[in-house]
């Protein structure tokens, strides 16, 4: 599996990427991206995900999960994801932060 | 200046099990704990029915130009508001977040109030919620459409977002453009509503610091970023584009001119990043007219917020906007409107 990752907008308006592949991760680390991946059942969630209103200042989030044949990409505003993908958003955060 | 009030409905329409006249009379007149509990379950009502006139409601029982302030701790968890740790007129506590919180509120919501005399957020006295620890090295502040939200940034790039008085002005004006222009978070409209943001906030740090535009930073976010970050602040008002070229935060993205506007999906379609071309248009007529900002630019700019924006009004909106009120405030072809002009003549809104 392979998650392309990007945050942007927050009052700073900085922009946050990585690109997370199975192949590069520990065993443990492999094994919770997976669990974290399932439990958000991010195939199945629709290609975006807007809040209506927006909330100013909020995270926006683009995924793009790449698995056997799938791909599945995900526009995300923080204010509407659900709390699952919100830990899934969190975890590779700390990927990307971490560079 | 005398404004024109677009008006909520002021009948109270929200059922809970304890009705509102009765919450009401509590939170103005009830012992301490009994007040914050009520005020807590109206505006909890109010929230989760969408509607805002209770809260409009109680704000008629407030005298004029009285600020009430809350801060709350979310202890890292998520879950609003979080645990009330200080209210109006209690004695500073322990952690500085909090203080932050409750002091620059209190200067936004008396500048507001001294400038343009204007009552809180909603102009009707609304109470300033703020949670402080938002999350786990959360690296953000939000308004959420009733409150404003901290973190405590990830100590590498960020520190806390309490930390900067034109932060906090930021997000507060996000409430008073939500009760007024209530600009869409999208594109140009968004772009806008960010730089009304932007401006009030610098115009609140300026105000308390009896600063001029010539003497200003102009610097949004100014000593945000930690230690060892290539960067001054979040934003440049008055050269966008330069405030920060780090390699783990990248170059500021800001544009300066409508020849480098973002056209591309993120943030909202770039509501961060345009807000570079009002932003510096602002900063231009501030320079040109000379003195305090906040005076002939700020009236122009607040003016047009409350009365001449609507919530899908652009760029060119915005300036045909300002030039026409810069015209009736201070006389058609005055230096007030020459310098409204060029400055979005510079920035290339105007031609």
């Amino acid at each position: 599996m392979r998650i392309t990752f990007s945050r942007s907008g927050g009052v700073a308006g900085v922009r946050l990427r990585t690109t997370v592949s199975e192949d590069d991760l520990s065993a443990p680390h492999a094994a919770k991206l997976r669990r974290l991946v399932k439990a958000a059942e991010c195939f199945r969630l629709p290609q975006q995900l807007a809040a209506d209103p927006k909330q100013p200042d909020r995270f926006q989030y683009e995924l793009t999960l790449e698995d056997g044949g799938q791909r599945h990409a995900i526009i995300i505003d923080e204010e509407a994801a659900t709390p699952a993908l919100l830990k899934l958003l969190e975890w590779l955060t700390g990927i990307a932060r971490a560079g | 200046m005398k404004r024109v009030h677009r008006r909520h409905s002021q009948s109270c329409s929200i059922c809970c099990i304890v009705p509102p006249h009765i919450l009401n009379a509590l939170a103005r007149s009830g012992t301490e704990a009994e007040r914050v509990l009520a005020l807590e379950t109206l505006a909890h009502s109010a929230r989760l029915r969408g509607q805002r006139e209770i809260l409009g409601a109680f704000a008629v029982n407030t005298p004029a130009g009285q600020k009430r302030r809350t801060v709350y701790t979310e202890r890292n968890g998520t879950t609003l508001p979080g645990k009330l740790v200080r209210g109006e007129g209690d004695p500073k506590v322990k952690d500085i977040s909090v203080n932050e919180a409750y002091d620059s509120s209190g200067v936004v919501y008396d500048f507001f109030q001294k400038v343009f005399a204007r009552n809180s957020v909603d102009d009707r006295g609304l109470r300033l919620d703020s949670s402080v620890h938002y999350g786990r090295r959360f690296d953000n502040a939000f308004w959420n459409g009733s409150q404003m939200v901290y973190g405590d940034g990830d100590g590498v790039i960020f520190q806390r977002f309490t930390k900067c008085l034109d932060v906090i002005g930021h997000e507060l004006t996000h409430g008073v453009t939500q009760y007024e222009a209530a600009l869409n978070y999208q594109d140009q409209p968004g772009a806008l509503n960010e730089s009304m943001s932007d401006v009030f906030g610098i115009l609140v740090k300026q105000w308390k610091l009896k600063q001029t535009a010539a003497k200003a930073d102009w610097l949004i976010g100014a000593g945000l970023l930690a230690k060892g970050v290539s960067g001054v602040a979040l934003r440049s008002m008055k050269a966008p584009g330069t405030a920060y070229d780090d390699p783990r935060l990248g170059k500021d993205p800001q544009p300066a001119h409508m020849e480098d506007c973002y056209k591309g999906y993120d943030d909202n379609g770039g509501v961060h990043i345009n807000s570079g071309i009002p932003n510096r248009a602002f900063y231009l007529t501030a320079d040109a007219i000379g003195g305090n900002a906040w005076e002939a630019p700020g009236r122009i700019w607040y003016s047009a917020l409350c009365h001449n924006l609507r919530p899908s009004s652009k760029f060119l909106d915005a300036a045909n906007a300002t030039v026409m009120i810069a015209g009736n405030l201070y006389g058609a072809g005055s230096r007030q409107q020459k310098a409204v002009q060029s400055a979005w003549k510079t920035v290339g809104v105007l031609k």
